[in-house]
């Protein structure tokens, strides 16, 4: 079977293909005179779903079927939406388990719609989007110059601007923020999740904001809790490549920056940069120091059941791969 | 219910709200922003593409500045518009205007080597990161510079109405949070209405969810004159469907680092609009689109809903796709692209007319009733325009300000919007929803009042206006009762204010007796300079309406006719 690759790059794209999911599949899959069988999630049911029978018209859009079902069955859905065409970022909902953007996404055959994850539902399918907007608030997300602006047009490029520019494209509709695994831990971690990280990204990742700004607004972040599962990138409706051009950048820049808050990945740079493998052992000893002495028994237990290896990680200290990690992590991000 | 007292209420929150807020905030002035959805991320100004080079900026020539101008006059206005303000403005956004954004950090796209990349021609324009986008990061930094200031914002928040004075003089504004369905009454020495330029008063619109002509409504019941309410501009190739993509416009603009731009073909294939060949100087080309639609539809080879398409199958993906978005509905929809057109329709879009504003001072014919952007009635959008207009009306009330007098307003008139808005959240109707009274309402008007209008239809929809309002509306039918997030209820209250604006379109369509621009009038069709080069005045009179004209100065570009077949005017 040939794969066409996507637009937007191959890799998010994988096995789309093979389960007949492309987006000329979802176009296409229904015709005029079929019936989509959908069901909403509703506040005044105690959050039991409620069943509606739509046409399909060409096209159609989950907003449309929303749509439908305010005019001719239910017009006490409540549900937000304000311009249609992927610019607002209010009307994203949960589509069959996916966060998608309710203007934007082809309907399925069948539908179980839900609002967004992480956030306080008000009603039906309208989330309360204040934590969000707070957590954005406290990255206060604008630029302070080091020098005055002086003249339009300032000189600036595109290359230093590039990952800013697809932060940019970031319409605050939150459905990274609904998918991400650590938001939904609540408050176990201080992560700040996907969506507002993005935010951030748009001036923390500009190149004429003052270092000295930026760091004041990196140290709220808790972004070393981000796992790079991405899913925040397999949803999001503006294509950003929220880990490894957002994320990633910023991790570097907290790194470099404010180094205290990067202790874990800083040593584990160090470790694989050092022997050419990950070594739990001597992570654990760079990151815990001293106080690694108060957990002998837990040390045992580890040693008993093979999880660490005291002669690798005393003696055999470099593998073969040595040359090549160090090679290749000479070449990455500076981060002294 | 809750009482805020400011000194300036700001309604609405795109360009020209935002803007005029920030400036009055520099002036020690406090403004509060009452916005129907969320500020920078509801309305038109979302949906700038472009930002249109005026003056002699990035290299700009003496011709594409004299260019610029005569686009706005012409093609954007059809000479309803004083041209000494379109001068002021385009002195001021040369200075000004990108200045300001940039300072605040917005990006205008680059080329690697640091190049602000130009869309080249008659007229220029840039990008703020990607056009057809540009909308975006800038109402996005709007809203950030009004968190940044601490500026006080009711969001998803409806004005219902303008609470004056005994004397007549506005001084409140009367509100209802969506989100909770609490009653809010802001207190303000000045108001500014700053509701935008497009309504959703057709079945096929470019406005927003939350656009029910409320800024026209609320000003006429405060006694505001109107103006060119008839000046209805239109989109001719947006989306056909799905019905939610409207506004999914396969932008006819030129492109950025390209020399062409979208083209459109009709139901037999035949091209018959393509802005670079066609009219290299209609940067917005819609006017001259439309026309060249009309004559389609009138030999039958496209319907006004469809039947003609619209794509870029004569460029390479890359010369799109690099510094536009325009791409993205084709691969949405699975097309292929460029090779693909997509099928298109009309939609109405901008309102020329509005509130009439005296354009020294920015006010309407109400005292303490301002006006900035596009519900003003003295000219066509541009999101530039509309940021001057908040420049230009936080200028006049900071040199007012303190000549205001202190206002009381009657609590009898704060208790009759209670009661007005309880009303209808209590309606016991078994008629229609509010969400289909809406619907009724836009088929009614694309119907009779859509883009080929005659006097027997304009007649047949003022009596459609007057039935839906005496037996439909007070049968509406509400579901729900809840305050919570209650759309029906927020239905029912758009719905009246709807009902008023067609109303006052409609009268005003009747009035103008020629065609003009995008103004088609099948028992007029000529563009009469002799008669009508003149703003189509509105004035409430009893409980009726009154027309005045007002002619019009052509200091700088000229129609040079007098008489002519409006589809034969270029413009």
């Amino acid at each position: 079977m040939s794969i066409t690759p996507s637009p937007y790059g191959f890799a998010r794209y994988l096995g789309r293909d093979e389960n007949h999911d492309t987006l000329a599949a979802r176009n296409t899959r229904l015709s005029r005179g079929q019936v989509i069988a959908v069901e909403i999630k509703r506040s005044e049911q105690n959050g039991s779903f409620q069943r509606f029978h739509v046409p399909y018209e060409p096209r159609m859009r989950v907003l449309d079927a929303l749509n439908w079902i305010s005019e001719n069955e239910a017009p006490d859905l409540a549900y937000r939406w304000i311009c249609g065409s992927k610019m607002c970022g209010t009307c994203g909902v949960r589509m069959n388990g996916r966060e998608v953007l309710a203007c934007w996404e082809a309907v399925e055959p069948e539908m179980k719609i839900e609002p967004l994850r992480n956030l306080p539902v008000l009603r039906d399918l309208v989330v309360d989007r204040t934590p969000f907007e707070k957590k954005v608030a406290s990255f206060e997300p604008w630029i302070e110059r080091r020098k005055n602006y002086t003249e339009f047009p300032e000189a600036l490029t595109h290359k230093e601007m590039k990952d800013a520019a697809k932060a940019l494209d970031c319409i605050g509709c939150m459905c990274c923020y609904s998918a991400c695994p650590v938001i939904r831990l609540g408050a176990v971690t201080d992560f700040a999740g996907p969506a507002p990280l993005v935010q951030l990204g748009q001036t923390a990742l500009d190149p004429r904001n003052d270092p000295a700004k930026i760091k004041r607004s990196l140290t709220q972040t808790g972004i070393f809790n981000c796992v790079s599962c991405y899913k925040c990138e397999e949803v999001c409706p503006a294509h950003i490549p929220i880990v490894s051009q957002v994320i990633e950048p910023l991790k570097t820049k907290t790194a470099r920056l404010l180094p205290h808050l990067a202790k874990h990945s800083l040593a584990l740079r160090a470790v694989v940069a050092a022997r050419g493998r990950v070594d739990p052992t001597a992570l654990l000893l760079r990151v815990q120091g001293l106080r690694v002495l108060a957990k002998i028994p837990r040390a045992l237990r580890l040693l008993v059941r093979g999880k660490i290896d005291p002669i690798k990680t005393f003696i055999r200290v470099k593998t073969a791969a040595y040359a090549a990690a160090h090679r290749i992590l000479s070449k990455g991000p500076e981060l002294e | 219910m809750r009482k805020i007292t400011t000194d300036v209420a700001v309604i609405g929150g795109g360009a020209a709200g935002c803007y005029a807020a920030l400036c009055l905030h520099n002036k020690g002035i406090k403004p509060l922003i009452i916005c129907k959805g969320l500020v920078g991320k509801s309305g038109a100004s979302l949906f700038a593409g472009n930002l249109v080079l005026s003056g002699r900026l990035l290299g700009n020539t003496e011709e594409q500045a004299k260019n610029t101008a005569e686009f706005l006059i012409k093609y954007h206005n059809q000479f309803l518009i004083d041209q000494q303000w379109a001068r002021r403005c385009g002195e001021w956004i040369e200075k000004n205007y990108y200045r300001e954004l940039e300072e605040a950090g917005l990006y205008f796209r680059r080329d690697d080597e640091g190049n602000i990349v130009t869309s080249p021609g008659k007229i220029r324009s840039i990008a703020a990161n990607v056009q057809g986008n540009s909308g975006v990061p800038f109402m996005d930094l709007r809203r950030k510079q009004i968190l940044r200031a601490g500026i006080e914002r009711l969001e998803e928040t409806t004005a219902t109405a303008l609470l004056c004075d005994e004397d007549g003089r506005v001084g409140g504004v009367f509100c209802l949070d969506i989100l909770n369905g609490e009653y809010v009454v802001v207190l303000a020495k000045a108001v500014i209405m700053a509701t935008g330029y497009s309504d959703r008063l057709h079945v096929r619109s470019t406005g927003t969810r939350e656009m029910s002509a409320d800024g026209i409504a609320l000003a006429w019941r405060a006694g505001a004159t109107l103006v060119n309410m008839e000046m209805q501009w239109w989109h001719t190739n947006d989306a056909a469907y799905p019905p939610s993509w409207q506004r999914i416009q396969i932008y006819p603009n030129p492109m950025l680092g390209s020399e062409k731009s979208a083209r459109m073909v009709n139901a037999q294939g035949e091209e018959f609009f393509n802005q670079q060949r066609d009219d290299p100087l209609a940067f917005g080309p819609y006017t001259v689109q439309l026309k060249a639609l009309a004559k389609q539809v009138h030999a039958g080879k496209a319907s006004y809903e469809g039947g003609y398409y619209a794509g870029f199958d004569h460029c390479d993906p890359k010369e799109v796709e690099t510094y536009t978005t325009y791409a993205k509905p084709f691969h949405q929809l699975g097309l292929n692209f460029p090779g693909d057109m997509l099928e298109t329709a009309v939609t109405s879009h901008y309102r020329q007319g509005g509130i009439d504003v005296d354009i020294a001072t920015m006010r309407s014919s109400v005292p303490g009733l301002y006006v900035a952007g596009g519900v003003g009635g003295h000219s066509n959008g541009l999101i530039a325009l509309a940021t001057y207009d908040g420049f230009s009306v936080a200028e006049s009330i900071a040199n007012n300000l303190d000549g205001i007098p202190s206002k009381d307003i009657p609590q009898q008139s704060i208790d009759r919007e209670v009661k007005r808005l309880s009303f209808l959240r209590e309606s016991g109707g078994n008629g229609l929803s509010p969400v289909q009274l809406k619907e009724k309402i836009r088929k009614m008007m694309w119907k009779k009042a859509g883009v080929e209008k005659n006097e027997s239809d304009l007649r047949s929809a003022l009596s459609d206006i007057e039935e839906i309002r005496n037996h439909v509306l007070p049968d509406v039918r509400i579901m729900n009762k809840t305050k919570s997030v209650n759309y029906e209820w927020l239905d029912a209250i758009d719905a009246v204010n709807m009902l008023d604006a067609c109303e006052l379109i409609v009268q005003s369509s009747l009035e103008r007796k020629e065609s003009r621009g995008p103004f088609f009038r099948q028992d007029f069709p000529l563009t009469d300079n002799n008669e009508w080069l003149c703003a189509n005045v509105l004035k409430k009179s009893g409980n009726g309406v009154r027309f005045e004209r007002r002619p019009y100065e052509l200091p700088f570009f000229q129609p040079g006719f007098a008489l002519r077949d409006n589809l034969e005017v270029p413009w």
